[in-house]
């Protein structure tokens, strides 16, 4: 909003119509997902929909309540919390800064860009196998997992973003003497920050996708591990659970990065 | 007179892949110091390059390029662009302030009433603690200017900086420019292709040919000398001058 220069009706309106579209797709959105439930527990409950295979709303919050009194559920969400968490963190900062090698130096940019193209389009699952092998079995080769995953999209979204800055903006530092580490430090990476907060986000989903891939091939414990679990004894209460924990786990670490973000653009 | 900027039998190629071609042929003129000179010619004869060149950005293929008698450096140039290139991230003030930070950064304390001197002079000190966003694209480019010029540069370079605004936004700052240019005693050398503003702005100017860019007329403009280049367009010469370059241009060599 401008600074209080008189506000005409008309412009209140529109504040107003504003608020009210705001709030109704808000409203709409809820509903949607009200819906949804109540469509799945009605279908269940009828008996068109066996809740043996698909679960229910009802079941699912059972569940929830007896894994996390009998089953450790909140030990689970924290181990993957926690994998996820430092998988999210390795992986951007290397990334970020192979990226910024890269920038600098244009002769091992060229070298190495066959092979990133390469690992870029290689399935990483396909090294699942091999990195237990290597790393051993366990939390670290569950988080080396997630590294590679978000890894190499990392370099390559901020490398580009790197490449993408005006010529001339590089010129006018050079004609100020800039040294190349200063292009860096006052000009590349802050016109980055905006595309970095978009591979924050990115890396965000990477991240549990990693994470719960790597649960899957080895863990004895977390999120993953239970959905693992729950499908083996074929108890389908169980997967369905913990997959919407771990939505719901998912969501709330993207709220926090796209607050992140809102922070930087001010 | 000592020459201040001086082009000597300047050659540039280019150099790609498939071939090697000439983009500047035998180029040799000189600026005075405080002089204004103005180069004009067709689309893509090379005016962005005499400038890359002048800047130091690409090597002469043959010939050299000196100034005040030794090699040009790049730090003694000024460059403003076709678009502002203001950072978005930094407030007005620190867009100014970007060439004494990044020479030294003790500087902007000695030097901060000259700065907030040029700001108050030329129009920008109430903005000065906006973002660039917040500005006008007229204003964006006079911060532009008093950002080259902060760094008191032995040479100003200008490639087409009005093209990107519109007619009356482009007239004002051409005054202003001006002013601003003559006032800093500034050596300044103009690209464009928009022949009323060369005539309008330049003490000289200077008339390429098509690529390999050769220099084809070097025209001195004889205006009464306190016009604006305002004034200047209204002034019985200004067409002249004006119709005497757009012949050289379009004639045939
Ligand atoms: N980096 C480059 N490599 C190869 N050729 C180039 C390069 N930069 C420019 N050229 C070519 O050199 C010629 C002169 O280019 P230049 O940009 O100096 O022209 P210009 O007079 O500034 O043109 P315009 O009026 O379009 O700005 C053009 O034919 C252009 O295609
Ligand atoms: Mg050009």
């Amino acid at each position: 909003m401008k600074k209080g220069n008189n506000i005409t009706g008309k412009y209140q309106h529109f504040l107003k119509a504003q608020k009210i579209d705001y709030l109704t797709t808000k409203a709409y959105q809820i509903l949607l997902l009200m819906v949804f439930v109540v469509i799945w527990e009605v279908l269940t409950k009828v008996g068109i929909v066996d809740p043996f295979f698909f679960s229910s709303p009802s079941r699912i919050c059972i569940t929830f309540v007896d894994l996390v009194k009998n089953g450790n559920l909140l030990q689970h969400m924290l181990i993957t919390l926690y994998e996820t968490f430092l998988g999210f963190i390795i992986a951007t900062v290397l990334g970020t800064l192979i990226a910024i090698l890269l920038w600098w130096s244009k002769k091992t940019r060229d070298v190495l860009d066959p092979y990133i193209v390469v690992l870029n389009s290689l399935p990483k699952i396909a090294l699942g196998p091999l990195i237990i092998i290597w790393v051993g079995a366990g939390m670290s080769s569950i988080i080396t997992m997630c590294v590679l995953i978000s890894i190499v999209i990392t370099t390559l979204s901020m490398l580009s973003s790197f490449l993408s800055c005006d010529e001339d903006k590089i010129l006018l530092m050079k004609s100020f003497g800039a040294k190349k580490y200063q292009i860096l430090t006052k000009l590349i990476i802050p016109y980055s920050i905006p595309d970095f907060m978009s591979v924050l986000k990115i890396n965000v989903g990477m991240s549990w996708v990693g994470i719960v891939m790597g649960e899957y091939l080895v863990s004895k414990a977390g999120l993953g591990y239970l959905i693992v679990y729950g499908s083996q004894i074929f108890k389908l209460d169980i997967v369905l659970t913990s997959t919407v924990v771990l939505c719901v786990l998912a969501c709330i670490m993207y709220g926090i990065v796209s607050l992140i973000e809102r922070k930087f653009k001010r | 007179m000592d020459k201040y900027l001086e082009l000597k039998g300047v050659h540039f190629n280019y150099f790609t892949r498939k071939s090697e071609f000439n983009a500047i042929n035998n180029l040799s003129f000189c600026v005075d110091r405080g002089e204004f000179i103005s180069i004009v010619g067709p689309s893509g004869c090379g005016k962005t390059t005499i400038l890359s060149l002048i800047a130091g950005l690409y090597e002469p293929t043959s010939g050299e390029i000196l100034l005040e008698g030794k090699k040009i450096n790049n730090i003694d140039i000024g460059y403003m662009f076709q678009k502002d290139q203001l950072f978005e991230w930094r407030t007005i003030y620190k867009n100014i302030t970007l060439g004494l930070e990044l020479k030294d950064r003790s500087c902007i304390n000695k030097e901060r009433d000259r700065i907030d001197c040029l700001l108050k002079k030329y129009g920008i000190f109430d903005f000065k603690n906006k973002y660039p966003r917040e500005l006008s694209g007229g204003m964006r480019q006079r911060v532009a200017l008093i950002r080259t010029l902060a760094v008191k540069p032995k040479i100003l370079l200008l490639d087409e900086p009005f093209s990107a605004l519109d007619y009356q936004t482009r007239l004002d700052l051409c005054d202003d420019v001006k002013r601003i240019i003559t006032e800093q005693e500034q050596t300044a050398i103009l690209v464009t292709h928009d022949i009323s503003e060369a005539v309008s702005l330049s003490d000289r100017v200077i008339v390429l040919t098509k690529r390999p860019a050769e220099i084809k007329q070097d025209i001195k403009l004889d205006f009464t000398t306190d016009l604006t280049p305002f004034e200047r367009r209204k002034d019985v010469n200004f067409s002249n001058y004006f119709n005497y370059i757009w012949r050289t241009l379009n004639e045939e060599r």
